[in-house]
């Protein structure tokens, strides 16, 4: 009956969904992402899971067959860092919701400001991701961020795991990016002044991010004693009983870090205070990838980004992850980008062309991504009893040359129609 | 290594009657001959000799092993602020034509060297977006190495100056201390246009009419006083005279028709529109006006202005008769605009050979170089990228890049530097 009321509804819906309860894709190249490929095979989706892959597989009764002969199946590409779903167009602060005031916001929940209906969703959903980490961004403590499905009407829908993460910008010390200070005299400092003011700084923030810890253990136990009825309960405080799962190691704390010294002193925090520490940027990885992987902390880290020095090697960022493969430190290749997350597989292609071994590659941009956040159990990979996300190519996804030709997100057929397409077709034709 | 070291052993200039040879690749030469397999190009003096699978080469040549890699005329981007950080903008006033962007070069900035490991060999180091009348902008040659900013230079290459509209020059989107500046709208940005050309045009009279005087007066008479030199109102009445192109950055299709209708009204012509990401909406308009446009292959809604660009544009274009190239405005992108390239055939269909084009022979062509780089074709500059595979598969890397014959990055040099450096990381 339930299974009936969400064919109804998925049929009352505008989108060309097929909501067949059996499909099988028949006689394509199978790309498991966990095993050897599968030169020719079939992939059965029952239920929104995989229920078979073989050789062949029989087509159950009533069964809807999508030849793909020719093609390839791949589980749906995951990107590990983005603002999707709370960013629309970035220079209108209306359409953003990326950062709240002030620094410390650890009751931001991306999982209630994603928006379903995002132009930008679709567009990358076109390109055969299927899962996206959403974060928010900003301040010292930004908020936390939620793996979400790229397909669903309300928010809700969209959550595959919430939280995912805590996100954390690591205070360098630095001071950002102001444009008021674009225009103002700069003042006269020495390099030895400027990195005192720098790390004086830096203290202060890491001073400020373990008392929080601290106040939300406590905070989260005084709260257990009134519970208990030991203690009256404590002052209502949303921050800091945000904060209390991070601060017991039980939800990962993302820090923001590109230069080796912020990484090696985000690692050293984390183990200083009980987090379980990821790594995202990581553009200086490379530089502590023992550190990395001593501390067991994973790097999301984009691969098209300039070196951080003048005097590093041009591609020290196209060579960044494979630097931490050989090490044996887990990664994900990244986009960190809204409106181009469809480039997430271009990403994976130049860190291959660098080096990195091509299998190895597209797992950073699905299985991967997928340990990482812990959802490995039912996303990443094409085996039998998992969430049949994945996508049909003509070929291989790395190749700008490749066509996306299907989608399906928990064994959903999605529209591959976007802004795009619709604009295309309204113009091309124009005298 | 550092890069600027490792230029010193790449940077000798390209000594007479030297010959080099690239043997046995596949050369993409984006010209009528199409694709050669097994095929030789053959450089001296800094030019092609020759190029065919039958091309013999003489004794004495230096010869590069071309087997299994992929030769193409290096890449052009015509949209750079590369090697003048922090010179972008000149932004204090809306007409700021008499700025130059040749005055501010910095020959050492290392964006060059990594552009060149991405198989750039030229960029239209463009002024910013801060003025509906901006800065002149320079055409350089990545000839990496050099010791004076001049002779980055493209000296071929016409004048060319930057013209922006819509968003940038309104200033919506930054907020300065201090009153804002004129124009705040569309309608405004269009009005200083138009005005700069009405005096541009009535100064250029002035000069004609002193020069006329000056000439009936003859030889022994006193010469009349000429008229107060403007170097501003001088450049834009070279825009009018046809001696300077002018690159016009844009978003919307409604701004690309007022600047086509200003242009044809004030007697000019734009010979590129710049980001130009409602192209698709206007494309026939821009090819009747015969400007080319140089756009992002797939940026879109970073602006409000920049919501309805889709990925489809540059072919859309492209089918309707505009030369259209693609373009980094990015020291990162710039790296890898073969990449560029290859997504004009994702959205779109556009055949290989074209989109290649769209990187090479349309940049060219746009900067008024065509008849010197953009190809490889006997006669023409030696600017080449040498790739490890076809420029558009997942394993493309550049292996090495020549400027005017000259090897300006090697990759195998590179690598060798690191293992004396290996602070420097990188794989090796």
């Amino acid at each position: 009956m339930k299974r009936a009321l969400a064919a109804l509804l998925l049929a009352a819906s505008a989108a060309p969904l097929s909501a067949g309860e059996a499909t099988l894709l028949r006689g394509g190249r199978v790309v498991p992402v966990s095993g050897p490929a599968l030169e020719k095979g079939d992939v059965l989706i029952v239920d929104g899971k995989i229920a078979a892959i073989g050789a062949t597989v029989a087509a159950p009764p009533g069964a809807r067959v999508v030849d793909v002969a020719g093609q390839h199946v791949y589980p749906g590409l995951i990107d590990g860092l983005n603002t999707l779903g709370l960013t629309e167009i970035s220079s209108v602060p209306g359409s953003v919701d990326v950062a709240e005031t002030g620094d410390v916001n650890p009751h931001a929940k991306a999982w209630i400001a994603v928006h379903p209906h995002s132009d930008l969703i679709p567009v990358a959903r076109a390109a055969g991701l299927t899962h996206v980490l959403s974060a928010p961004g900003g301040g010292l403590v930004s908020g936390q961020s939620a793996l979400i499905r790229l397909a669903g009407s309300t928010p809700a829908s969209l959550v595959a795991k919430a939280p995912a993460a805590m996100h954390v910008v690591y205070p360098s010390g630095r001071g950002g990016f102001d444009l008021a200070q674009m225009f103002a005299e700069p003042e006269l400092k020495t390099f030895d002044e400027r990195q005192k003011e720098r790390k004086k700084n830096q203290d202060k923030a890491l001073a400020r991010l373990a008392e929080l810890l601290a106040r939300a253990r406590a905070h989260a136990a005084a709260q257990a004693a009134a519970a208990a009825g030991q203690a009256a309960a404590p002052e209502l405080d949303l921050a800091l009983e945000a904060l209390a799962p991070a601060a017991r190691g039980e939800v990962p704390v993302v820090f923001r870090a590109d230069a080796e010294d912020d990484i090696r002193g985000a690692l050293a925090f984390a183990a200083q205070h009980g987090l379980k520490p990821i790594i995202a940027g990581g553009l200086e990885a490379w530089r502590c990838a023992d550190e990395l992987l001593a501390k067991g902390a994973a790097v999301l880290a984009n691969v098209d980004r300039l070196p951080r020095r003048e005097a590093d090697a041009y591609d020290a960022a196209y060579t960044n992850v494979l630097a931490l493969h050989r090490a044996g430190v887990p990664f994900a290749i990244v986009t960190n980008d809204p409106s181009n997350a469809r480039n997430l597989p271009f990403e994976a292609a130049m860190a291959r062309a660098y080096g990195l071994p091509a299998e190895v590659a597209l797992r950073a941009i699905t299985l991967s991504p997928a340990e990482i956040f812990g959802v490995a159990d039912s996303l990443g990979s094409l085996e039998v009893g998992k969430s049949a996300s994945l996508f049909v190519a003509s070929g291989d996804p790395m190749d700008h040359r490749t066509t996306v030709n299907h989608v399906f997100v928990d064994g959903v057929e999605q529209s591959l129609e976007t802004r795009h397409t619709r604009l295309y077709r309204q113009f091309k034709d124009r005298p | 290594m550092n890069a600027l070291l490792l230029s010193a052993l790449l940077a000798a200039a390209p000594a007479a009657g030297e010959t080099t040879a690239i043997v046995g690749a596949t050369v993409l030469t984006v010209s009528k001959a199409g694709n050669l397999e097994k095929a030789t190009v053959l450089i001296r003096d800094g030019k092609i000799a020759a190029v065919g699978a039958d091309v013999q080469v003489p004794a004495g040549a230096k010869v590069i092993d071309g087997a299994g890699r992929f030769v193409m005329p290096g890449i052009i981007d015509a949209h750079s602020h590369a090697a003048i950080e922090d010179n972008v903008n000149e932004c204090t006033n809306v007409v700021t034509a008499e700025v130059r962007i040749a005055d501010v070069i910095d020959h050492r900035d290392v964006n060059l060297y990594r552009h060149l490991a991405g198989g750039v060999t030229a960029i239209n180091v463009l002024h910013g977006s801060c003025n509906a009348i901006g800065g002149q902008n320079a055409v350089l040659k990545l000839r990496w190495g050099v010791d004076d900013p001049a002779q980055l230079v493209f000296a071929e290459a016409p004048r060319g100056i930057k013209f922006a509209l819509g968003e940038n020059p309104k200033r919506s989107n930054f907020s300065a201390p201090g009153p804002r500046r004129y124009p705040a709208t569309r309608m405004g940005v269009s009005e200083v246009i138009r005005e700069a050309f009405l005096e541009a045009k009535a100064y250029r009279r002035e000069w004609q009419e002193h020069e006329k005087k000056a000439k009936a007066a003859g030889k022994g008479a006193t010469a009349p006083v000429p008229p107060r030199r403007d170097l501003q109102l001088e450049t834009i009445a070279d825009i009018l005279d046809g001696k300077v192109l002018v690159h016009a950055h844009c978003y919307r299709s409604d701004e690309i028709l007022m600047l086509i209708g200003l242009a044809e009204e004030l007697g000019f012509k734009v010979r590129t529109f710049q980001h130009v990401l409602e192209g698709y909406k206007v494309a026939s308009e821009i090819a009747k006006h015969g400007a080319g446009a140089s756009t992002f292959s797939d940026w879109w809604a970073f602006k409000l202005e920049a919501h309805d660009a889709i990925p489809f544009n540059a072919a859309v274009m492209q089918s309707k008769g505009v030369v259209v190239s693609l373009n980094s405005d990015s020291n990162e992108l710039a790296r890898r605009l073969y990449w560029e390239a290859a997504k004009a055939v994702r959205y779109g269909g556009v055949p290989e050979q074209e989109a290649l084009k769209m990187i090479t022979w349309n940049p060219a062509w746009q900067l008024g170089v065509d008849h010197l780089v953009g190809s490889i074709e006997a006669g023409k500059q030696a600017d080449l990228a040498v790739f490890s595979a076809h420029p558009f598969s997942p394993d493309a890397r550049v292996e090495m890049t020549l400027v005017d014959g000259v090897v300006r990055f090697d990759r195998a040099k590179d690598l060798a530097a690191r293992s004396a450096a290996p602070a420097a990381g990188g794989a090796q």
